[in-house]
């Protein structure tokens, strides 16, 4: 083969090869020979005589010679072959007419055993022939390695594995059986899930068998694409057992519904759950263990979830009621698996809440009731006179305190058993938590006197409740009343009673202990705000300056040097005005209408002392005002009661006795010193001498001269009504007492107690007052900062930033921003559609 | 990020100094030996043929000349995308962030050649011997097939190994096996605690020597105690190196080097032992006795299977009679020899009788390819451990088994041109796709030919007698190419036609070809035009595009002053005459027989017989003429395109 072109120059070209191409069919009938006598062999399970090269080489040149295409399809011909006269008589032999029978649902008549027994039969011949064709498969990709990967993926065809599954499915599981429409798949699918149920009732079955049948279905595909979403267990099997999973609980909840109560509905859907969790693992596959779930989800629970949570006795209401912590438990569970919002157990608990909640209200209200009306009545029959019923009506009032205690006690059970349910059942979830909070706040904010409540609650506990108490003890008291208070939606509210109450507690030194108090002022400040606490900051610093000022006022009269036996000894506390609520602690009787402080006429002595002080005061700190309150304070009177005589005992001897007062007592007493033996006092004549307050002065009166542990003045007539007007008083020569120190009983103001009616309503009045003011405030600083504001805004906005103190009354705010347009800090905008507000200046 | 030039300079003295103090080899030594330079020449002018053959007698492809050039650095240079493709997959080094390999890219000729040079960046591109090593290092884990042949077992751990792995790594191992060939079971000194033992056996199976021991915390034994079992270990089995490689830092760079030379030296050591054993111990028969042989599983190289490769006769009556069909089922005759023949180069093997080679070879070696993956792991006979050794039949013949054998067991392919087709399609069968590669790689350069870019149509006087030699039969290639899905071998067919198109373009074989190629798209039916055609269009306007440039050069070069502007002039006014038009006519109705027409008096013909005024006249009439008759092809063969 020499070329004759190149010019002159001779070329030796190597010579063709031969065969390299094309080939004739004679040559593909001998090499198919070779392979279709290997294949037989391999399909009777032999092939442990064959030589892998041999049929390997067969292929290799049916494809190299472009004829893969030829092979291909001879191969899936002698594969369904195969399918038909041999492995499809086999299983056909396997379906019984009973089989036929149960797939068609009509009634067999044969027993669940027999029935098993047939099926597992079935199933095991099935399995045998998916298995032996998944071998032979197997060794007949390797020996068609070439061809898979030249021709195939030339030709986009599916490797012969992959068409081999395919045909196992449409010539076994989908062949037609004779003289019935069903394919052997409708058998199978039937069979399978006979068992199954045989199993939800409680037989035993052979879960490995039914196992390597789906194995089976989860290696075949619709297509020979083998898309993963297509596996014949999925677009098959799968729908029918949902439905007829569908159907079977469909069923069991009705019966259940019908026949046990919730306790049992719980667990016997726990148990379905727990069961078909373990068929997925076990029996069937995993893919489907979140649809049957969902299955038993919808039929199970969510169906008739609340008709079985208003079951009579046994409902969630029970459940609540009798701690059923368990149940609640299940249902937890179970509810939280088909409505992550838990809606219905939401609704349900915090119904529940508010109802116990508006009982306790209830109870509390009516005994208040009970005390109130006698308490209105009975003070105005004190200021008749009516001594006699003074007492009673200290009583009540204690009793109403004793029931905000109470009140505020079982607010805090109720809230403890919610909690503790909701740890223990309920996973600490979130959402249930903010709605029970929510309901916790509802049904306390219903009650009107909540803050007040509140704070006599800490109040009492700081009084008294905590002495001797462990400090996690008194821990545990500070959360609960910080839990309380954060329910509590008008924190001003509260902070006008804390206030108040802790001004007694520290003036008339009753506060158990200064470090649970501060701790308890930080917890607020932590759960409230800064600005919250601190007055209540300022009050202890007021305190502890007032201790530095007595000590140092000691000092410097003692550095004065002339020691006088007469001195009286002064412990004072400067209040700041700011911090402390005088009006409250019942300053506002001695106001004049205008407002002013009525001064009491002080005793020469004390004046002297008051002028000194003053002096001493002001010397460091210069243009400060000094207001005397003399209702607030106390003294330590010496008496001295001679001896009477011709009375034997103890009223026959001097008895000297140290009494302590209230200020102003002191400063009645005073006016006795200089009385002649037997010389009265008109109630009048005190008053106008001394300028006390009509009402303080008859209480203190009372104490003084009434009530018989101080009884150290008589009174005219001798009765046990409240001094009033025109009454008369003279110095009782015949007190005795058993005790050297006397502390005479403080009528009103060193207690902290519920409020009355009136009270109440002043207290209320004063806060709007206040709250008008703050809205202002905070219209004022919304407009200046966004200039002009739509109606609705504004609102929104003035809401959201009051919101941690307290919630505004709507009304109350128009009148405010009408009063803002009167006082021009605001106009309207005329043009506006909508209405709106513009600052001004 | 690219490092700037500042900062690849500091590196590269750093280099310098490491490579200084000896710590580190140098990865372009100067090389100033005469192959080298052959090398360099071959890059410089784009002679792939020259460049394949440097590349396989051995030459450094990474060193360096006299000016610092290493063969890449001139290649990308002078822009021979060919060969700079052929310098990348033989392992230049082209590292992005060295001094050198920046040099390389900078220098790139155009845009093509550098995005071919990033392609290869060093950093994806594998260490050649990384598939035999980590195969190697597989065998230790794999467990089916079975392939090992000799437990040891030290205390609790027991491992399943290799004897000829095992005798090819460590003298100590060789000498013992040798001794006693037998042995199926050893026991290793329980003193030493396991994890010394793995790390040895692992170092032993080309793996990376780990950086730390990694002990677990559960282990009981101390890190001393396992440093002094593979101090001891490594001692007794002759293979210090691990030692040494155990010391050494944590160097990445190092470490990496280390660990090539280990697996080059791992490699050497089995290849010295495939020589020695496997190869010395091939056995040839006669053909129909070739199935008798019998080899006991217990022979002195371990071999556990025998590979079989009959010698191919011609075809002719002797063979078929010689073939004893009722005995020979395994070797079934062969109606139609599917491999090459190999006639040509096996003289009057017809007269002898037919040889058979068999070559005692392992499995674990075998498996590198998927055929004898498949074959083993199956449960046909080939699997099946049998008292004598299976005897496995190749379908190829003797010198392309052992290649393919040698490939196998060192990685390394020295590939003859006149078996590289055969080679080819061996490699296709078994599905070793890398040695397919090789194959393309020789058949793409050598085959080229010594045409290369010089121009044959421009070859002197003397040359012209010379009977050329083609290497390789074009129509094989191409045909090898079609069936077997290798782009690159049709990209080198045409231009192999482009470059000798003359030759071919009247021949009957190239008709069937271009209908063949135009019937392979047909079927396909996505395009219209011949695949084959459209790249000799390619290649063809690519060498004259060459020879016009040079020309020109020439043109302004001539001093002597031979070609004036006059007759070029008039000249290029009469190719332009001849143009329109005449040129299917002309070409078919003029015998074109350069033989007759020889260069007669300093005369410049074309390929159509007439005279043209100079080289580059003629160089424009002969691309218009070749041009033409591809035309008149297409509509003989009724073709559009």
């Amino acid at each position: 083969m020499i070329s004759g072109r190149g010019r002159g120059g001779g070329r030796i070209r190597p010579p063709r090869r031969q065969g390299m191409i094309g080939g004739d069919a004679g040559d593909f009938e001998t090499q198919w020979d070779i392979l279709r006598s290997a294949l037989r062999e391999i399909h009777t399970k032999n092939a442990s005589t064959l030589s892998f090269e041999q049929i390997y080489r067969a292929s290799y040149k049916i494809v190299l010679k472009k004829q893969g295409d030829k092979l291909y399809d001879r191969v899936k011909e002698f594969e369904e072959q195969w399918f038909g006269t041999v492995v499809m008589p086999k299983i056909r032999s396997l379906i019984t007419s009973n089989l036929v029978n149960i797939t068609l649902g009509a009634v067999t008549g044969i027993t669940a055993n027999e029935r098993r027994m047939t099926g597992e039969e079935f199933l095991k011949g099935l399995k045998a022939s998916w298995e032996d064709h998944i071998t032979t498969m197997n060794m007949t990709t390797d020996v068609l390695m070439y061809m898979d990967r030249v021709y195939c993926t030339d030709n986009r065809k599916a490797s012969i594995f992959t068409t081999s599954m395919g045909l196992f499915r449409d010539h076994i599981l989908r062949s037609q059986l004779t003289g019935s429409d069903l394919i052997t798949f409708d058998i199978l699918n039937s069979v399978i899930l006979d068992m199954i149920e045989m199993e939800r009732d409680g037989d035993v079955t052979n879960k490995a068998i039914i196992r390597s049948c789906i194995y089976m279905l989860e290696g075949l595909y619709e297509s020979d694409e083998e898309n993963e979403t297509e596996k014949l267990y999925l677009t098959t099997f799968e729908p029918a057992f949902l439905k007829a999973s569908r159907e079977f609980y469909q069923k069991e909840c009705t019966t259940l519904l019908r026949d046990s109560d919730a306790s049992t509905w719980l667990r016997q859907t726990k148990k379905r759950l727990v069961e078909e969790e373990t068929r997925t693992q076990t029996t069937i596959s995993m893919l489907t263990s979140q649809k049957i779930a969902k299955v038993i989800e919808t039929e199970m629970i969510s169906s008739h979830l609340n008709e079985f949570l208003a079951m009579e006795g046994s409902g969630i209401k029970a459940m609540i009621e009798n701690d059923r912590y368990e149940d609640l438990t299940f249902l937890y569970q179970l509810i939280s698996r088909v409505d992550p919002s838990k809606e219905p157990l939401k609704a349900a608990l915090s119904d529940r809440v508010v109802e116990l909640g508006k009982e306790i209200n209830k109870t509390i209200e009516s005994t208040n009731f009970s005390n109130a009306p006698e308490a209105g009545e009975e003070g105005e029959a004190a200021e008749g006179g009516e001594k006699s019923k003074a007492p009673k009506q200290q009583s009540a009032a204690a009793k109403a305190t004793a029931a905000a205690i109470r009140w505020v006690d079982e607010v805090l059970t109720l809230k403890d058993k919610f909690d503790n349910m909701w740890k223990t059942c309920m996973n600490e979830d979130l959402i249930l938590q903010t709605a029970l909070t929510k309901s916790f706040s509802d049904f306390i904010n219903l009650f009107p006197r909540c803050s007040e409540y509140v704070s006599l609650f800490i109040d009492s506990n700081l009084k008294g409740g905590i002495k001797g108490k462990t400090e996690t003890e008194i821990d545990a008291v500070l959360d609960k009343a910080t839990t309380l208070l954060r329910y509590i939606q008008d924190k001003d509210m509260f902070e006008r009673y804390y206030k108040k109450h802790l001004a007694r507690r520290l003036l008339h030194g009753k506060s158990e202990s200064a470090d649970v108090e501060k701790q308890m002022i930080s917890r607020m400040k932590l759960e409230i705000g800064n600005s919250f606490t601190t007055k209540l900051e300022g009050m202890f610093k007021d305190m502890a300056m007032s201790e530095d000022l007595t000590s140092g006022y000691r000092t410097h009269i003692q550095n004065l040097g002339d020691l006088d036996r007469k001195q009286i000894d002064l412990g004072i506390n400067v209040l700041t005005m700011n911090y402390w609520p005088m009006e409250s602690m019942g300053s506002n009787n001695s106001r004049r209408d205008d407002g002013t402080q009525i001064v009491c006429n002080w005793p020469n002595e004390i004046h002297l002392l008051q002028e000194s002080f003053k002096a001493f005061y002001l010397k460091e700190r210069n243009g400060r005002k000094l207001t005397w309150l003399g209702f607030l304070g106390s003294a330590d009177i010496k008496c001295v009661f001679p001896k009477i005589p011709g009375k034997e005992g103890v009223l026959g001897r001097e008895r000297r006795h140290e009494i302590n007062v209230p200020t102003y007592g002191m400063v009645i007493l005073l006016l006795f010193n200089d009385l002649a033996e037997g010389e009265t006092l008109s109630f009048e004549e005190i008053q106008s001498r001394t300028n006390i307050p009509n009402q303080d002065l008859a209480r203190m009166l009372h104490t003084l001269s009434v009530l018989p542990k101080a009884k150290v003045l008589t009174k005219d007539p001798a009765n046990k009504e409240l001094p009033k007007a025109g009454d008369k008083f003279g110095f009782n020569s015949s007190f005795t007492s058993k005790a050297v120190r006397i502390k005479a009983p403080v009528m009103l103001g060193a207690v902290n107690r519920v409020e009355g009616d009136e009270e109440h309503r002043e207290t209320k009045d004063r806060n709007d007052e206040h709250r008008g003011n703050v809205i202002d405030t905070v219209i004022v600083r919304i407009m200046k900062a966004r200039k002009t504001l739509q109606h609705t805004q504004l609102f929104s906005e003035v809401i959201s930033q009051l919101a941690a103190r307290f919630k505004p009354d709507i009304g109350m705010m128009k009148r405010r921003v009408e009063s803002l347009i009167e006082r021009e800090y605001l106009e309207r905008v005329e043009s506006a559609e909508v209405s709106t507000y513009a600052y001004l200046a | 990020m690219v490092l700037r030039k500042d900062q690849l300079e500091v590196q590269l003295k750093d280099e310098h100094q490491l490579i200084a103090t000896g710590v580190l080899r140098d990865d372009s030594p100067l090389d100033l030996t005469p192959e080298f330079q052959k090398l360099c020449d071959a890059c410089r002018i784009g002679d792939l043929k020259g460049c394949q053959e440097a590349i396989a007698t051995g030459a450094n492809i990474n060193a360096r000349d006299y000016f610092d050039y290493t063969p890449l650095i001139l290649a990308s240079l002078c822009g021979h995308y060919e060969v700079v493709r052929l310098l990348l997959e033989s392992g230049a080094l082209c590292e992005r962030d060295t001094f050198q390999g920046e040099r390389c890219l900078y220098n790139a000729l155009n845009n093509r050649i550098r995005n071919l040079l990033l392609q290869y960046d060093y950093s994806k591109s594998t260490d050649p011997l990384q598939p035999l090593a980590s195969h190697i290092t597989s065998l230790l884990t794999r467990d089916n097939p079975k392939t090992s042949d000799i437990c040891l077992t030290a205390s609790s751990e027991q491992w399943n190994l290799h004897k000829f792995v095992l005798s090819a790594r460590s003298p100590y191992f060789s000498k013992k096996l040798a001794a006693n060939p037998k042995t199926t079971v050893g026991k290793l000194a329980s003193t030493i605690p396991p994890e010394a033992f793995q790390i040895v056996l692992h170092y032993l199976y080309l793996g990376e020597v780990p950086s730390d021991l990694g002990l677990s915390n559960r282990s009981f034994v101390l890190e001393e105690d396992v440093f002094k079992g593979i101090d001891e270990v490594s001692k007794q089995l002759e293979i210090k190196s691990l030692w040494e490689g155990i010391l050494s830092g944590n160097d990445r760079r190092l470490a990496r080097q280390r660990h090539q030379d280990e697996v080059t030296k791992g490699r050497n050591q089995l290849e010295d032992w495939f020589r020695n054993n496997v190869l010395k111990y091939k056995i040839e028969v006669e053909y129909s006795k070739a199935h008798d042989v019998k080899w006991t599983r217990d022979n002195g190289i371990f071999a556990d299977v025998l590979l079989r490769a009959d010698e191919k006769v011609v075809e002719d009556s002797n063979s078929g009679n010689e073939t004893p069909k009722a005995r020979d089922t395994a070797c079934l005759p062969i109606g139609i020899p599917i491999g090459p023949s190999a006639a040509s180069r096996s003289p009057s093997t017809t007269r002898k009788p037919r040889k058979s080679m068999l070559f005692p070879v392992h499995r674990a070696m075998l498996l590198r390819s998927e055929y004898f993956q498949a074959m083993f792991g199956s449960s046909f006979q080939e699997a099946q451990l049998t008292e004598y050794l299976q005897i496995v039949n190749v379908d190829c013949s003797p010198a392309v088994l052992e290649i393919v054998l040698t490939f196998l067991y060192t990685e390394k392919a020295d590939i003859p041109i006149e078996y590289a087709l055969d080679v080819l399609f061996a490699a296709d069968m078994l599905f070793i796709e890398k040695l397919k590669t090789k194959a393309t790689v020789v058949i793409s350069t050598i085959g080229m030919g010594t045409g290369g870019l010089a121009d044959r149509s421009h070859r002197e006087a003397g040359h012209d007698q010379e009977v050329e030699v083609e290497p390789i039969n074009i129509y094989d290639v191409i045909h090898a190419a079609w069936f077997l899905k290798v782009q690159r071998l049709e990209e080198f067919s045409a231009r192999y036609l482009a470059y000798r198109l003359e030759d071919y373009i009247d021949e009957e074989e190239f008709e069937e070809m271009i209908k063949e190629s135009a019937s392979r798209i047909q079927k396909r039916q996505e395009t219209d035009s011949i695949e084959l055609l459209d790249d000799i269009r390619y290649y063809l306007s690519e060498r004259f595009r060459l020879r016009f440039e040079d020309s020109g050069l020439e043109e302004i070069m001539d001093e002597d002053g031979e070609i004036h502007a006059e007759v070029a002039s008039v000249i290029s006014n009469a190719v332009d005459a001849l143009r329109p038009g005449a040129e299917p006519t002309k070409v078919e109705t003029t015998p074109v027989d350069p033989a007759l027409n020889p260069f007669m008096n300093g005369e410049i013909r074309t390929l159509d017989g007439d005279v043209a005024g100079d080289e580059f006249a003629a160089d424009a009439i002969n691309y218009q003429v070749l041009l033409g008759k591809i035309d008149s092809l297409l509509e003989r063969l009724k073709l559009d395109a």
